[in-house]
């Protein structure tokens, strides 16, 4: 017995080793069977979704379904605002142009007044028309304070339905871009079912049951799904032409991305919008997986990840200072180590490829950044920063020691990795970077009151103005507590100036943006508050399994954004649905 | 995870004696062997293995995904980092976090035990209590407050926590043993020559029954391996430096198993299948070697 | 036997006692507000609105009032079992969000803890002294036993799942559909139940059986199976005293290893991203959801207390001795 024991037990372990070893091989091709769990087993079963008209998607959802409350931006169950509520305008960022939707037209009729011509024939999902009072309702709930749109009535001064069909908005002030944003991401709401709800309820209503004029209709939810209906009146049908093909949409829950990765190997899924590492391999693998791009970088573009710099504090008070650092960043080993290329290294102004127009060459070739750790240690020691103790790294002007706090949410994998490399290549400049990676919440509490070093940030999305990125950096004032704009502090009137000056250039007078756009990105880069670091990727990982003709960069394939994310299925998310076609046929 | 028997005491017999008969069974016991050897291979390569290694394993190489090779034994991560090189540091952790954590309970679960058993009464009945009420938190509510309220992610941090919380049992395990040594005769003449308690307990007691408190940390120090894994993977490990547990959460968030990298995820679980298994079989071994009526006839 | 039952219950009263405002502190002082975070997540592009909805949710929240009131006002909505509002799913009540994952935690942990017991003891009883039997099943156990839970079910996932395409990865029941009293859906339920269930069975199930081989060889050893066996009585008749007296320990194991088996099924869970209490548990920190994670821990908390309350009557039920003791401690 003695000796049997001995050997059994590294036997054993060798033995599952090895099971593991073989099953697993050197490349995992085409593991994912079709059986199983896939849902089209049970196609007979009335509680059950055929598989070929139901579209399974993920990426939006981090959280139960827990409204269909399309003020609550932030959370609302995805698929609220584009499925079933729909916004007057969408708008293309291929061709930069706002697309009529429930609204058949709108124009400018003098520089204070903006008209709207709605269509004919729209009708809520309970049967009722559809009319200019819906959409002067929805603009004055915002009147309410905690709306979160409530500041567009600083610079609106009303808003009447002139007849059914007509709207007639008054400005006091002409914000022309943020008005366009407005257009396409304002969800509009039926009057008759939302008047009389107290703030409390249009705030934090759940808003059951949704009624909207969209082509979808709410089917039901759990806490890990939630499941859409297509609504076979919607009004798009004859009017737009269109028709979104599944029949029923799921959307699933994100517990984490290697679940996402389980299911869209099991083909139990066939839009995925997580951030899945290693999505290079899954597309070169034979797993029936695809991307916009067939190769690097795989995906468009849909934000840009900024490292802030807290500007209040020392030595990041210092322009001379933020530009070496700028300098300092290995950005390229970012988006290869890290990302495997997923990713594209963010220009100098940090606007996203989309609004390429509108930076100005020569302004970024005079005062751009790359990673040269030379240059940054010379910016360095040229603006007094030197290491006077001998540890490797420099010392504040008047001698002190310096050592910056990096900080990335506990989890967010990707951003762990990269602020290493970060600290990593700043080291090498002699700047002193150390990481932490606190919970989410934590985070955001030291980055609203402003008790943080430097952090990394890619909330603002892609719109349809470059506006909404300088509003993000420069907006002043800067109150007790940054929530969503502004985070480094960086006060700096002139530039606030210019971004409100941006604002009320008319959205499409190109040059004139492209005028005031140049002096910004002018300081932006001269004092470099906030370094753009990489272009953040429209995660969207598809598969051919039951849908086909997903957008890609493939000729002949549609050009729209594949997502479900928030505000993006009126960035084309929407018209991707209607492209679609079953797999099958 | 196995909790020790409340088995009755074993005679305490004379000491000499046994040490040597303990010490002749025990070279022959192969559960012991075999334990403790994986155990001390896997401990020499932690110790040791750094001393032949470059880099820590944080490394970014140039070489992503590799499968096992001469030149990385256990591959590389979707990073390029080797995987060995983290194994081995993961090793060291995973004995600090075993041995802190496994310490720390057993001294605790040895005072409320001893304590408890010996005193008896009001004392045992309060000391009871509390153990119960220790059994039952949720042990996560504390780790939030060590993690979030102060702060700290350090390995030493995440072993106080664990050591801090798992040791009820054994101290109800200990608590039976010196409830049934008490009554003993050489205890009781102890008392009548006027020790206190604390001598009784350290100079009476305890060595009575050290082959039992030696096993009873064995299993602290196992368990708290496991419950550190788990900790480590729901991401409420160690901010700084890798550890098994670690290592498993990594390769599970890069979907290693998925995109066909086994290397990177099996090495680390069956790292700590090793350690906590063979120290559970060198459990029974020693309990064989201690009472000779477990002994293979 | 109302003495023994009367002690039992003060103890269990206090421990719930104690684990409530355990429960109410522990969040309370946790770093990071989570006022301010929700407002953060709101996106609200004007700074006054972001004040005025911090305004709003302290107050709705109770944050604004002092530490003493807050504590007496949890235990008074406590016992209307009312656990707030959760901010996680905010506007959901906690009980609500709760009572919706514990049927799944509770249909994973019951049968894994009760088989795993069973049939785990059976074959350890049955293992114990008898040579083949031992050299093999005991090394099995052992590296179960020493499995971390996440590692196996990773594994399970990956090689039933993904590879072999025999079970869903992910999930209470298929995402196409809708809970119904039907067959197939019951069929779904059980095909997304098998992996989760099978890690914790199998894990637990190595513990269990070593546990009861070792305490068969200490009670085969013991000196009334010596006599029973020198006065010439049948092994089997001499297995079964020893497996009687066997079993008293590992009915009290399963009491004390409660504890470790709920934290197994938090991380399986999460694994399989099943939608019980501890995928729930793990959101709630992620977000800072106090509510939330008062009331998953309470339920917990309930739980054991309740379990630890029904192993009790077994022991009595099953140990005759209990049972003589307290008759005579009633006399």
């Amino acid at each position: 017995m003695r000796n049997r024991v001995r050997i059994t037990i590294p036997l054993l372990a060798a033995g599952l080793l090895a099971a593991a070893c073989t099953s697993g091989g050197q490349t995992p091709a085409g593991q994912a069977s079709p059986g199983g769990s896939a849902p089209a087993a049970n196609q007979a079963n009335p509680n059950s979704l055929p598989r070929n008209e139901t579209l399974y998607t993920s990426g939006t959802q981090w959280g139960p379904p827990a409204n269909f409350n399309p003020v609550r931006e932030w959370d609302y169950a995805t698929g609220t605002e584009g499925l079933v509520y729909e916004s007057l305008f969408h708008f293309d960022p291929n061709t930069s142009k706002l697309v009529p939707w429930l609204a058949e037209s709108g124009a400018w009729s003098d520089d204070k007044t903006y008209e709207i011509k709605l269509r004919q024939g729209v009708t809520w999902s309970d049967g009722k028309p559809f009319t200019a009072k819906d959409v002067v309702f929805t603009l004055e709930l915002g009147k309410m304070e905690t709306v979160p749109y409530h500041n567009i009535w600083e610079w609106i001064e009303k808003a009447e339905a002139v007849d059914d069909q007509t709207v007639k908005v008054t400005f006091s002030k002409s914000n022309y871009q943020e008005w366009d944003f407005q257009l396409y991401g304002r969800a509009i709401v039926p009057q008759h079912v939302w008047e009389g709800r107290s703030e409390q309820e249009v705030l934090d209503g759940k808003n059951e049951n949704p009624i909207g004029t969209g082509a979808y209709k709410y089917m039901s939810h759990d806490q890990d799904r939630v499941v859409w209906q297509r609504r076979d009146d919607w009004w798009g049908k004859t009017v737009l032409k269109m028709e979104p093909k599944p029949k029923y949409i799921v959307d699933i829950v994100n517990s984490s991305n290697e679940v996402a990765m389980g299911l869209l190997l099991q083909k139990g899924m066939d839009l995925s919008n997580n951030f899945l590492p290693g999505a290079a391999n899954l597309v070169k693998g034979n797993f029936g997986i695809s991307t916009y791009y067939p190769e690097a970088p795989y995906m468009l573009s849909a934000n840009t990840a900024f490292l802030v710099l807290n500007t209040t504090k020392k030595p990041m008070d210092d322009p001379a200072f933020r530009k070496a650092l700028a300098n300092s960043i290995d950005t390229k080993k970012i988006v290869e180590g890290v990302y495997g290329n997923l990713v594209k290294p963010a220009s100098p102004t940090g606007l996203l490829p989309q609004w390429e127009q509108f930076v100005d060459q020569s302004v970024v070739s005079q005062n751009g950044f790359s990673f040269d750790t030379a240059k940054a240690k010379k910016l360095l020691s040229d603006a007094g920063y030197r290491d006077r103790d001998g540890d490797g790294f420099v010392e504040n002007k008047d001698g002190s020691k310096i050592s910056l706090n990096l900080i990335v949410p506990s989890g967010w994998t990707d951003w762990m990795e990269s602020i290493r490399v970060i600290a990593a290549s700043a080291k090498e400049s002699g700047i002193n970077v150390t990481t932490d990676f606190p919970d989410f919440n934590a985070l955001v509490d030291k980055r609203s009151k402003g008790d943080f070093d430097m952090l990394i940030n890619n909330e603002r999305q892609l719109s349809n103005t470059p506006w909404t990125y300088y509003d993000y950096m420069f907006q002043l004032p800067v109150q007790k507590t940054q929530n969503t704009v502004n985070f480094g502090r960086y006060e700096n009137k002139k530039v606030w100036e210019l971004v409100q000056q941006l604002d009320q250039v008319k959205s499409d007078d190109t040059e004139g943006m492209k005028k005031v756009i140049s002096e910004i990105q002018k300081i932006h880069l001269e004092e470099m508050p906030i370094i753009p670091l990489w272009y953040n990727g429209l995660w969207s990982q598809v598969s051919g399994a039951a849908w086909k003709n997903w957008p890609s960069s493939a000729e002949g394939a549609p050009k729209t954004a594949p997502t479900m994310w928030r505000n993006w299925l009126e960035l084309g998310g929407f018209e991707t649905l209607t492209q679609l076609q079953p797999a099958a046929s | 995870m196995t909790a020790l028997q409340e088995v009755p005491a074993q005679d305490a017999a004379a000491p000499a004696g046994v040490r040597r008969e303990a010490l002749y069974f025990a070279l022959r016991n192969g559960k012991l062997l075999t334990g403790f050897g994986i155990v001390l291979a896997l401990l020499l390569l932690g110790l040791l293995g750094p001393l032949f290694l470059s880099g820590t394993g944080s490394e970014y190489g140039t070489q992503p995904m590799q499968p096992p090779s001469a030149e990385h034994w256990f591959g590389t991560t979707t990073f390029g980092q080797d995987v060995f090189t983290q194994f081995v540091y993961g090793l060291r952790t995973t004995f600090v976090v075993g041995a802190l954590g496994g310490g720390i309970a057993a001294v605790i679960a040895m005072l409320v035990g001893f304590v408890a058993g010996y005193r008896g009464g009001l004392v045992d009945e309060i000391l009871n209590m509390f153990t119960n009420i220790v059994l039952v938190i949720p042990t996560l509510a504390v780790l939030l407050i060590i993690n979030a309220y102060l702060g700290v992610r350090s390995v030493g941090a995440q072993a106080l926590f664990i050591g801090l919380t798992s040791w009820p049992w054994a101290a109800r395990a200990i608590r039976a043993q010196t409830f049934s040594l008490r009554t003993r005769d050489f205890v009781d003449l102890a008392r009548l020559s006027g020790a206190n308690t604390w001598k009784v307990i350290t100079r009476e007691i305890a060595p009575n029954m050290s082959s039992y408190l030696f096993m009873t940390f064995i299993l602290l120090f196992g368990g708290s391996v496991l419950i550190a894994s788990s900790l480590d993977f729901i991401g409420l490990g160690p901010t700084e430096g890798t550890s098994l547990g670690l290592m498993l959460q990594n390769a599970n968030q890069w979907s290693a198993m998925q995109l066909g990298m086994w290397w990177w995820f099996i090495p680390p679980g069956a790292g700590i299948t090793a350690i906590v298994g063979s120290l559970y079989v060198a459990n029974v071994g020693l309990d064989e070697v201690f009472n000779p009526k477990l002994r293979e006839t | 036997m109302r003495r023994y039952f009367g002690r039992k219950l003060l103890v269990y009263g206090l421990t719930f006692f104690v684990a409530v405002t355990v429960n109410w502190m522990i969040p309370r002082f946790m770093p990071g507000d989570p006022v301010s975070s929700m407002v953060a997540r709101t996106g609200a592009s004007n700074p006054a609105a972001a004040e005025t909805m911090r305004v709003y949710y302290t107050n709705l929240f109770g944050f604004d009032q002092p530490l003493w009131k807050q504590y007496v006002n949890f235990w008074a909505a406590l016992f209307q079992g009312d656990f707030g509002i959760s901010i996680w799913v905010f506007p959901t009540p906690v009980s609500e969000v709760i009572l919706g994952a514990v049927p799944y935690t509770l249909g994973l942990m019951i049968p894994s803890v009760l088989l795993s017991w069973v049939v785990g003891n059976w074959f350890g009883a049955y293992a114990a002294r008898r040579k083949v039997l031992d050299n093999t099943l005991l090394p099995v156990g052992y590296v179960l036993t020493a499995m971390p839970y996440m590692w196996l079910a990773v594994l399970l996932a990956w090689g039933l799942g993904v590879v072999a395409g025999w079970f869903p990865v992910a999930g209470g029941y298929s995402f196409s559909m809708q809970p119904s009293w039907s067959w197939d859906f019951i069929l779904d339920l059980l095909h997304h139940w098998v992996l989760p269930f099978s890690s914790l069975f199998l894990v637990a199930l190595g513990g269990w059986a070593i546990g009861m081989r070792n305490m068969i060889i200490y009670e085969l050893e013991s000196d009334y199976s010596n006599y029973l066996a020198a006065l010439g009585a049948p092994q089997r008749l001499i297995r079964r005293y020893a497996f009687r007296n066997a079993v008293l320990p590992q009915i009290t194991g399963l009491a004390l290893q409660l504890g470790v088996l709920v934290a197994g099924a938090l991380v399986t869970e999460i694994v399989f991203s099943y939608p019980g209490l501890g995928s729930l548990i793990l959101k709630a920190i992620q977000n800072q959801d106090f509510f939330l994670l008062q009331g998953a821990f309470l339920f917990i908390v309930l739980g054991v207390l309740i379990a630890n309350f029904i192993i009790d009557i077994v022991y009595v039920v099953v140990d005759p001795r209990t049972r003589a003791g307290m008759a005579g401690a009633a006399a």
